[in-house]
């Protein structure tokens, strides 16, 4: 095994990690603002997905089709997650932790079969736009120009939440609101807004990565119930509630799934699950969490 | 005299479900009775998973792990090896709960969330041993035409044999929640540390809870695996283990029965609504919101709160 090889096996797993970091990042955000650990959250990057393969048709251009269908199919996601929020998770905040899980796990299975019955169970396939469908040669390693961008697109969300959440008041506010949630209110911020908020926000990030998956690989029917389980793996290795730790545990599941799938190409789901499960016993709370939370 | 009257109701109640049990299968087509098994095996299954959820008060998202390892247990002894049909009963029960045991060990160390998704970590991790080592578990494809005995193909008699298992399993299941190792459990889900406080050794009554919970689900995987004749590594998928919590929800875990009454409302929509429609999930994914949402007692504890309510 080469230098190069190993650089564009290490490539390849940073660029599967920010996908997975991009869906993750709104897991965690709501797990630790409203505490609810959501079962659909894969399922609205499926469909923001599929959203996107639906803009790319109507619009119908190779070059520009899918920079405008991304957006699009994101802000879509975002109306849709808003409903979703004020209708039915809204109503769950209140209850015991079965009740949320529950409601989710719901979500997924209706979510999941809309999808089957607007788009059908065949596979979907956006091309990569030509500009972004050529190699790149970073250090001697191939990578496609694509994953490049999918890369620095995680690293801007990355910067982008840092920025919203130390640097803007609405991140005060949310920040507060995890510390205190009965003073913030006596405080006179309008709670439900900030959960809406936050709900949308973690929504629209799950379909933009999405929609950058599409170029990715084909969109395939029940693609979400597999990257559920490695998201929630993410959010184990990295700590509940944690966004650096989101950062952290979807390069190492990414890395490992890469590294894994050279050489060992059937445990890769396996060994992930083992890195899971190590992490759970030996650190409940993950690389980044707080033991509190336990 | 409340007592007196409480216990004869329930005495009523018990003759009518035995009635109801042993009477049908002799009138209805074998169609009925198939689907009276599946209500049998999953409503056990269901039971099991509610000793966690009900009196444990943590919620497993991975008891399809050990429903798999029962069924292919029994389907990978009844196919490759030519021992006695008993043994092959009972060995899952031991392979599951030796498993649960092992994964347990760990589990019960958390709680809440933590111990949700540990026990999904597990299963998933017996899902893709099972999906991925072809040569021992057929992979994808699972087994198929697992042999039984001859009686056992009449579905009229499999219904019979299935009940007398199930029954005797509801009954040690009854007893052990209204043993005094039930009622620990039901004073550790109430307070954990205050249970821990009197002497009660937690993590050990929850990890053996745990392994019992196990091996009935071990239990119903090995009936399923005669009743079906077929198992698949789907058995052990996260999306299976949602079957029992669904049951329980529906049913009421507060209640001993809650989740039977589940598997029937379960099984009986699955058969009404699947002819027309290949959108199940669709159907039970919308009840299931709803439940949640409008009847969070599930359908017994609805039910008693308009009829009781106290």
């Amino acid at each position: 095994m080469t230098a190069s090889q190993i650089i564009g096996q290490i490539l390849s797993g940073i660029s599967r990690g920010m996908i997975l970091f991009l869906i993750s990042s709104g897991l965690t955000l709501i797990f630790s603002v409203m505490n609810i650990l959501n079962f659909a959250h894969a399922s609205f990057w499926l469909l923001g997905a599929y959203l996107t393969w639906t803009f790319w048709q109507i619009l119908y251009s190779p070059n520009f089709g899918l920079w405008i269908s991304i957006p699009l199919a994101s802000l879509t996601m975002a109306a849709i997650g808003w409903i979703i929020e004020v209708w039915l998770v809204r109503r769950v905040y209140e209850r015991p932790l079965t009740e949320q899980l529950l409601l989710t796990y719901g979500l997924a299975l209706v979510i999941g079969d809309v999808i089957k019955l607007t788009w059908g169970v065949a596979d979907r396939i956006v091309p990569k736009p030509k500009v972004v469908s050529g190699l790149m040669s970073i250090f001697g390693a191939p990578l496609p120009t694509y994953n490049l961008m999918v890369i620095i697109l995680g690293v801007l969300v990355a910067l982008g939440l840092w920025w919203l959440f130390y640097k803007t008041m609405f991140g005060r506010k949310v920040r507060a609101s995890v510390f205190s949630r009965e003073m913030i209110s006596a405080l006179g911020v309008p709670i439900h807004r900030i959960y809406a908020g936050v709900f949308v926000l973690s929504v629209f990030i799950a379909a933009l990565a999405g929609g950058m998956q599409a170029p990715l690989s084909s969109i395939t029917y029940g693609m979400d119930s597999t990257v559920i389980v490695e998201c929630f793996c993410v959010m184990v290795i990295g700590g509940f509630g944690s966004l650096l730790g989101a950062l952290v545990g979807s390069l190492t599941v990414g890395l490992i799934y890469a590294f894994a799938i050279m050489f060992v190409p059937r445990m890769a789901l396996f060994l992930i699950f083992i890195v899971t499960i190590i992490i759970l016993i030996v650190r409940p709370w993950g690389l980044f969490g707080t033991p509190m939370r336990v | 005299m409340e007592d007196k009257a409480r216990t004869l109701r329930s005495r009523w109640w018990l003759s009518l479900i035995i009635a109801l049990s042993i009477v049908p299968p002799m009138v209805i087509g074998s169609f009925w009775i198939q689907v009276l098994t599946e209500i049998l095996i999953l409503g056990m299954f269901a039971i099991s998973f509610n000793l966690i959820f009900g009196l444990m008060g943590q919620i497993s998202f991975g008891q399809g792990a050990y429903y798999a390892l029962g069924a292919y247990t029994t389907a990978l002894m009844l196919t490759k090896t030519s021992m006695a049909f008993p043994l092959c009963m009972v060995a899952p029960i031991v392979v599951s709960g030796i498993c649960a045991l092992i994964f347990g060990f760990f589990i019960v160390r958390l709680t809440g969330i933590y111990f949700a998704i540990l026990s999904l970590a597990f299963a998933q991790l017996v899902h893709s041993v099972i999906f991925q080592w072809y040569d021992f578990t057929g992979g994808d494809n699972g087994i198929q035409g697992i042999p039984s005995p001859i009686l056992l193909k009449n579905p009229f008699w499999n219904y019979y044999f299935t009940l007398v298992i199930v029954s005797a399993a509801l009954i040690v299941m009854w007893f052990i929640t209204k043993s005094s190792f039930g009622y620990t459990m039901r004073a550790i889900r109430d307070n954990s540390n205050r249970t821990g406080f009197v002497g009660v050794n937690v993590r050990k009554h929850m990890l053996i809870n745990f392994a019992i919970a196990g091996m009935f689900a071990g239990l119903g995987g090995s009936l399923w695996a005669v009743f079906n004749h077929s198992v698949s590594p789907d058995l052990a998928n996260w999306t299976h283990s949602g079957v029992p919590i669904f049951m329980t929800i529906i049913g009421g875990p507060s209640y001993f029965l809650g989740p039977l009454v589940g598997s029937i409302i379960y099984t009986l929509l699955f058969v009404f609504v699947t002819p027309f429609t290949e959108y199940w999930p669709l159907i039970i994914g919308t009840l299931i919101i709803f439940i949640v949402l409008f009847f969070s007692g599930g359908i017994v504890g609805t039910l008693e709160l308009k009829i009781r309510p106290e």
